[in-house]
């Protein structure tokens, strides 16, 4: 079991959820810091939604632990926590036949804010919604719904948010909008914990990747998946057949695949080894055409990871955010 | 209590916005009024036979005539105010009865529609969640109960024998109504809320919920036939089994309302 490093944040020590016989959740160790993004990937079934379960304070883990700030979340005493999480479920679970307004009313004076009014018109202006009101949920967009559970969520300013497959048959602008929402509450500090099958949006948002198939397999920044499951390579296209240069890439020490006109030559650092591995081809009578860095998407990173034989690699997890700071930037960046 | 008040707050507009839900209720007391005030004035007024040219009703003379809050009506006026109150368990029945389909919709209706579990995300408490689910559902029966009563002794003053009314001022009138009734409609929709944590689909709680009714029915049914005489000392023994009833109702119900069943294994 690895510790996590945050005393300051939310953190999963060990969790597990077995249901009768079945064990839903195994072993799963990894801090959630304010100011970073986690998302949480994984096949259907993989105890996605467990994790955020437990982590809400929805549903008591069968062994180990949930901490805030450090300190252990004793069974039955976890009303603490979720006054601090903000949870958006999978569903938007909005009360269809009262209004916005009616429903956001609710859940301001259930988390006991004073007056719950003011809190509610700030959240109706903060997500765009105070237009739509005093229309009764039923009538709103999914993506609409969508915005009001989230403003529902975020209402009593919790410190840490964990969002159940957020952006889930969302049309690509209200995705986009959304997700411009995401990078805000991490620039606002807030820890963001996002379960999803949306790769792009992690790709876009996401500082650290964990990767659940009922047990932990990967948890790193994106960037350092890659490497690590695949290595850095350099793709290399010539004029010409590129197997002929083979082993002139051979003879220098790295690992190289040819595929037409084109060499895949691995390499540990490309910026320090690129002109080298040039220079050493142009001087073998080899006419380049183009040479680029060959990034694995995370789709790639993903799916050998879900794909592989059941255990972990613990070599892919425990990656604490500071660690590294090569996490993606903002929206666009990847 | 403030969390209590929000989800009450829920629940109240909720009913609101759905102004439907009130019509089996509403329907269901006007038939609970206007069915002793049929057999009292309504029939003998069409047949032109008076009550008390049945001997049928010579024990209610009997038994009426006796009571000082009746002392020196006509015979025809005891047999009405005999029928009045040998049917006012019926007015305290029916709006507990129309409340059922809330209360038995309440905790497997909001499973359904996919809101508990952000209700469940808050701070909120088993014991605050089941006690606004239960007063969602008791206040409106308590609500319409208290205006049948007024009703009920609005009309009797008007339609029936003069000073016939008096006998909903009698304390065993009083009781039934104000104090067997409501602890009986808390016990109902105590029940129907724990089944409706109990089970995931809506219908199968409110039929099991319909089953709390059925002692209270056999208990007018007694009334009616003169097997059960609802004396001042059986309603206050009743009061007092109902209270602990509910006692035990209201432990048990945080008990068997189980959060994570509820969560993770309704579809």
């Amino acid at each position: 079991m690895n510790s996590p490093s945050t005393d300051r944040g939310l953190a999963a020590v060990g969790l597990t959820r077995r249901f009768d016989t079945r064990t839903a959740v195994q072993d799963v160790t990894f801090d959630l810091a304010r100011g970073e993004i986690v998302a949480l990937l994984g096949p259907n079934g993989a105890g996605k939604t467990t994790t955020l379960r437990m982590l809400a304070g929805l549903i008591e883990p069968s062994a180990g632990e949930v901490r805030l700030d450090g300190a252990r979340v004793e069974p039955g005493r976890a009303d603490r926590l979720r006054s601090r999480v903000g949870f958006l479920t999978e569903s938007p679970g909005l009360w269809d036949r009262l209004t916005v307004r009616e429903n956001l009313l609710v859940y301001a004076r259930l988390h006991g804010l004073t007056p719950a009014s003011t809190a509610v018109e700030r959240a109706l202006d903060t997500f765009a919604i105070a237009d739509r009101a005093e229309e009764a949920a039923a009538v709103l967009s999914k993506g609409l719904k969508q915005r009001v559970a989230i403003a529902r969520a975020l209402l009593h300013n919790p410190d840490i948010v964990l969002l159940d497959e957020p952006t889930s048959g969302l049309d690509p602008e209200s995705a986009r909008g959304l997700r411009e929402l995401i990078l805000r509450l991490r620039d606002d500090k807030r820890a963001v914990l996002i379960s999803t099958h949306n790769l792009d949006e992690v790709q876009r948002v996401a500082t650290r990747v964990a990767v659940l198939r009922q047990r932990l397999l990967a948890l790193d920044t994106p960037d350092a998946l890659r490497a690590q499951l695949f290595g850095t390579r350099v793709r290399i296209e010539l004029r010409g057949a590129a197997d002929r240069f083979v082993p002139v890439v051979h003879d220098a020490g790295r690992g190289v695949a040819a595929q037409g006109r084109v060499l895949l030559v691995a390499t540990h650092d490309p910026i320090h080894d690129t002109p080298a591995l040039v220079r050493c081809l142009v001087e073998a009578g080899a006419d380049i055409v183009s040479v680029t860095p060959e990034e694995p998407s995370l789709e790639d990173v993903y799916l050998r990871l879900v794909r592989q034989p059941a255990g972990r690699d613990p070599r892919l997890v425990g990656r604490s955010p500071g660690d590294d700071g090569s996490g993606p930037g903002d929206e666009g960046s990847a | 209590m403030t969390r209590i008040a929000a989800l009450l707050q829920k629940e109240f507009a909720d009913l609101r916005h759905h102004p439907g839900l009130f019509i089996p209720p509403l329907f269901t007391a006007f038939v609970a009024i206007a069915l002793p005030f049929i057999v009292a004035v309504v029939v003998p007024a069409v047949t032109g036979e008076r009550l008390s040219d049945s001997s049928d009703f010579q024990i209610a003379v009997e038994m009426f005539r006796t009571q000082p809050i009746t002392n020196g009506m006509d015979a025809e006026g005891a047999i009405q105010a005999w029928i009045f109150q040998q049917f006012l368990p019926l007015l305290v029945i029916a709006p507990v009865a129309a409340s059922m389909s809330v209360a038995a919709n309440a905790v497997v209706g909001e499973k359904q529609a996919r809101t508990l579990e952000p209700l469940l995300a808050t701070p909120i408490t088993t014991r605050e969640l089941l006690t606004a689910k239960i007063l969602g559902s008791l206040l409106p029966a308590l609500a319409l109960t208290l205006g049948c009563f007024v009703i009920y002794a609005a009309a009797m003053a008007v339609f029936a024998n003069p000073g016939v009314y008096r006998i909903l001022l009698a304390p065993r009138s009083l009781g039934v109504f104000f104090l067997l009734g409501p602890l009986a409609a808390l016990a109902a929709l105590q029940l129907a809320v724990c089944v409706s944590s109990r089970v995931n689909d809506a219908r199968t709680a409110q039929q099991i919920g319909v089953l709390v009714i059925l002692p209270l029915a056999g208990a007018l049914v007694a009334q009616l036939t003169g097997a059960l005489m609802l004396t001042m000392p059986i309603v206050v023994g009743t009061a007092v089994l109902l209270a602990m009833v509910n006692v035990g109702l209201m432990v048990i119900g945080i008990r068997l309302f189980d959060r994570e069943s509820i969560l993770t294994r309704w579809k």
